[in-house]
């Protein structure tokens, strides 16, 4: 069996803020194998940059990562020191970002940024690197990338400064591209280049790529496999097919139902989420989703879930899952979405619009 | 510009000669020896066309010495001074202002924030008067007695006593002013989405603060830097008269007193042609430094 290329094991991220600890990611776990698709879905704020970051130890103050071990190629990453840390970003793990417009060097030329990469690490051959920089941009189809690659970012636009990013965290040839939103920025057409761009170069140079979107549609266009992140932790995971066939956490029930479909009556409202996602200074106790979930049972209030097999592949953090939710509660018919409203449990008097009351301004955010 | 300057130095009551005591036909005919008794219009004729071909006529105080050399070998001293300051400016500014965001909210940042503080509250006659009064008066011994005028011009000014506290003087509220300046954009840039990319990059820290970081910083002090520059040359003449240097600012005030009419408009010259260049080096380094920037 082929080692994963990466491992997280019980990764836990915190931001020490006047306010208090900002528990951004507790306790996520995950591996990504050799030249694997991996998605990490959720709403702003649940942590998916954050772990990434984490990942990259690009974590700054006063957010660190206070648990966890991240295994890639058979080293520990939080136990490196800068220095080897510096080594490893860029030339065997590269992170590309969300908004191309504010991530690339408005003063340095985008040869020279690309370039830069190469130069900082030793992989690829210095008399090479100039070279090499013209393919790459060529590789990510900038057109005329010879003298494209002479300019500077605000001569290119959204989707070529998105492709310039790629290139740029192609440049080393990693074994694992990090994709922080990549497509957010970009308006459809050229989210949808730059997703074939990054499968082609997924198949093309077998790098592995992790992808994180809030956009599900993005997931499903890219990634073989996914996992759901709801407040800081994994809620639910498996291959993409059988998530998007058959979610078992509410949560990604809610979500996919929540995406608007072409072939819905335009009469029909929308399906979102009710409430906002928790305080992560101020966790509720059990299961971190009860108040909102429409199937939430009163053990969600006292037991924190623990992730575990649901299908072959497929894991969730629930007490109900969605086969029960459908079998017992009538989950393919039902309406009201509200907290509660298909188990009818408002545990010690309270009421939904209690629940909804949660969440405070966003603490955090990705 | 000459003209107005022309017109009021003129206009100013009495005349060269007052201090001679001169009366009746011998200041007619003084007058008369130095084109005075011409109408103004005319003399400015006379002076502005000679003016543009650089020479800005003779001196009436030392009666026919010409005034262009004497007006650049004084512009020579000012901005030894001013580029001394200046220098001053841009090097510990942009140094301090660098080190106090790296360590942002530590006592490295609170004590250099308060020096920076101190340092644009005080004005700059203060800190001149004391800098006469150590290096020149209680360091007589050490110094050789700075700031006593210089009886012999041997082509260049001063010791470098002589050159440096003066520098400080001018320079320390701008430099203030572009350490805080700087520490602030600092703040704000190493937060940037591209700050990020290069780390990501696994480029080295050094040249992330350099190359990613500062670069971009400099962009609003390089804004500042002009009207830095103007308080500088405007601060220079209130520095000359105090330490005595024999510049610019110097002859500024003498030649107004002594109604010295052609080495006013002369060192008036000189300091509009001074701020245009200044701003026009700014704008220069401008496109350099942002290239997003083009004229």
């Amino acid at each position: 069996m082929t080692q994963p290329v990466l491992a997280v094991r019980d990764l836990s991220t915190h931001f020490f803020t006047d306010d208090g600890e900002v528990k951004a990611v507790r306790g996520v776990s995950f591996e990504v194998m050799p030249g694997e698709t991996v998605g990490i879905v959720g709403e702003s704020g649940c942590g998916k940059s954050v772990t990434a970051m984490s990942l990259l130890g690009l974590v700054q103050r006063p957010g660190k990562v206070v648990h966890g071990e991240i295994m890639f190629k058979g080293q520990d990453l939080l136990k490196l020191s800068n220095e080897e840390l510096r080594h490893i970003r860029g030339r065997d793990i590269a992170m590309i970002f969300q908004d191309p417009l504010s991530s690339l060097n408005p003063v340095l030329r985008i040869g020279f940024q690309i370039d830069e990469a190469m130069r900082a690490h030793d992989k690829i051959p210095k008399e090479d690197i100039s070279h090499r920089g013209i393919d790459l941009l060529k590789q990510v189809r900038v057109p005329d990338a010879a003298h494209r690659i002479k300019d500077f970012p605000h001569q290119f636009s959204g989707g070529m400064r998105q492709r310039a990013m790629i290139a740029m965290g192609l440049s080393n040839k990693p074994d694992l591209l990090i994709a922080d939103e990549p497509t957010t920025a970009l308006d459809v057409t050229v989210q949808a280049q730059i997703l074939e761009l990054l499968r082609d170069l997924n198949e093309q140079t077998g790098a592995a790529i992790i992808l994180i979107t809030h956009n599900l549609g993005i997931v499903a266009g890219l990634c073989k496999r996914v996992l759901v992140m709801y407040a800081g932790e994994i809620v639910e995971e498996g291959p993409v097919e059988q998530i998007f066939e058959s979610p078992q956490h509410p949560y990604t029930w809610s979500l996919l139902r929540s995406v608007p479909r072409i072939d819905s009556n335009r009469q029909d409202r929308l399906l979102s989420i009710e409430g906002l996602p928790p305080d992560l200074i101020d966790l509720p106790v059990g299961c971190k989703f009860n108040p909102r979930c429409p199937f939430r049972i009163e053990r969600c209030f006292s037991e924190p879930p623990v992730i575990e097999d649901v299908a072959h592949a497929q894991r969730a953090a629930c007490w109900v899952t969605m086969t029960r939710a459908y079998d017992e509660m009538g989950a393919a018919n039902i309406t009201d979405t509200s907290p509660g409203a298909a188990s009818g449990v408002h545990p010690q008097g309270r009421r939904p619009a209690a629940d909804l009351a949660v969440a405070p301004a966003e603490t955090l955010s990705d | 510009m000459s003209f107005v300057v022309f017109l009021g130095i003129h206009s100013l009551p009495g005349n060269t000669f007052v201090n001679e005591r001169v009366r009746g036909a011998s200041l007619a005919l003084l007058l008369h020896e130095y084109g005075l008794d011409r109408p103004v219009l005319v003399q400015y004729w006379d002076f502005i066309s000679h003016a543009v071909q650089g020479n800005f006529g003779v001196s009436i105080v030392n009666r026919g010495e010409p005034i262009t050399p004497i007006v650049l070998r004084e512009l020579s001293v000012s901005a030894e001074l001013g580029g001394a300051a200046l220098l001053l400016t841009i090097g510990m500014g942009v140094t301090f202002g660098v080190i106090a965001a790296l360590r942002q909210n530590t006592w490295v940042d609170y004590s250099l924030t308060t020096f920076a503080i101190i340092g644009y509250s005080v004005p700059s006659f203060v800190i001149a008067s004391l800098g006469v009064l150590i290096f020149g008066v209680w360091l007589f011994d050490v110094t050789g007695g700075a700031f006593y005028y210089p009886l012999t011009w041997d082509g260049t000014y001063g010791t470098v006593v002589e050159l440096t506290v003066p520098a400080v003087a001018l320079g320390l509220f701008t430099s203030s002013l572009v350490a805080r300046i700087t520490r602030a954009s600092m703040l704000d840039v190493i937060h940037q989405d591209y700050v990020r990319t290069a780390r990501a990059k696994g480029v080295k820290n050094r040249v992330v603060v350099v190359r990613h970081a500062l670069r971009n910083a400099l962009i609003p002090v390089t804004s500042v830097l002009g009207p830095l520059i103007i308080s500088i040359i405007t601060g220079s003449v209130v520095i000359e008269n105090i330490f005595g240097i024999p510049g610019l600012g110097k002859e500024f005030i003498n030649s107004i007193l002594s109604h010295d009419y052609n080495v006013t408009v002369a060192v008036f010259t000189m300091y509009a042609l001074l701020v245009g260049v200044a701003n026009l080096a700014v704008d220069l380094a401008y496109t350099v430094i942002d290239p997003r920037i083009r004229y």
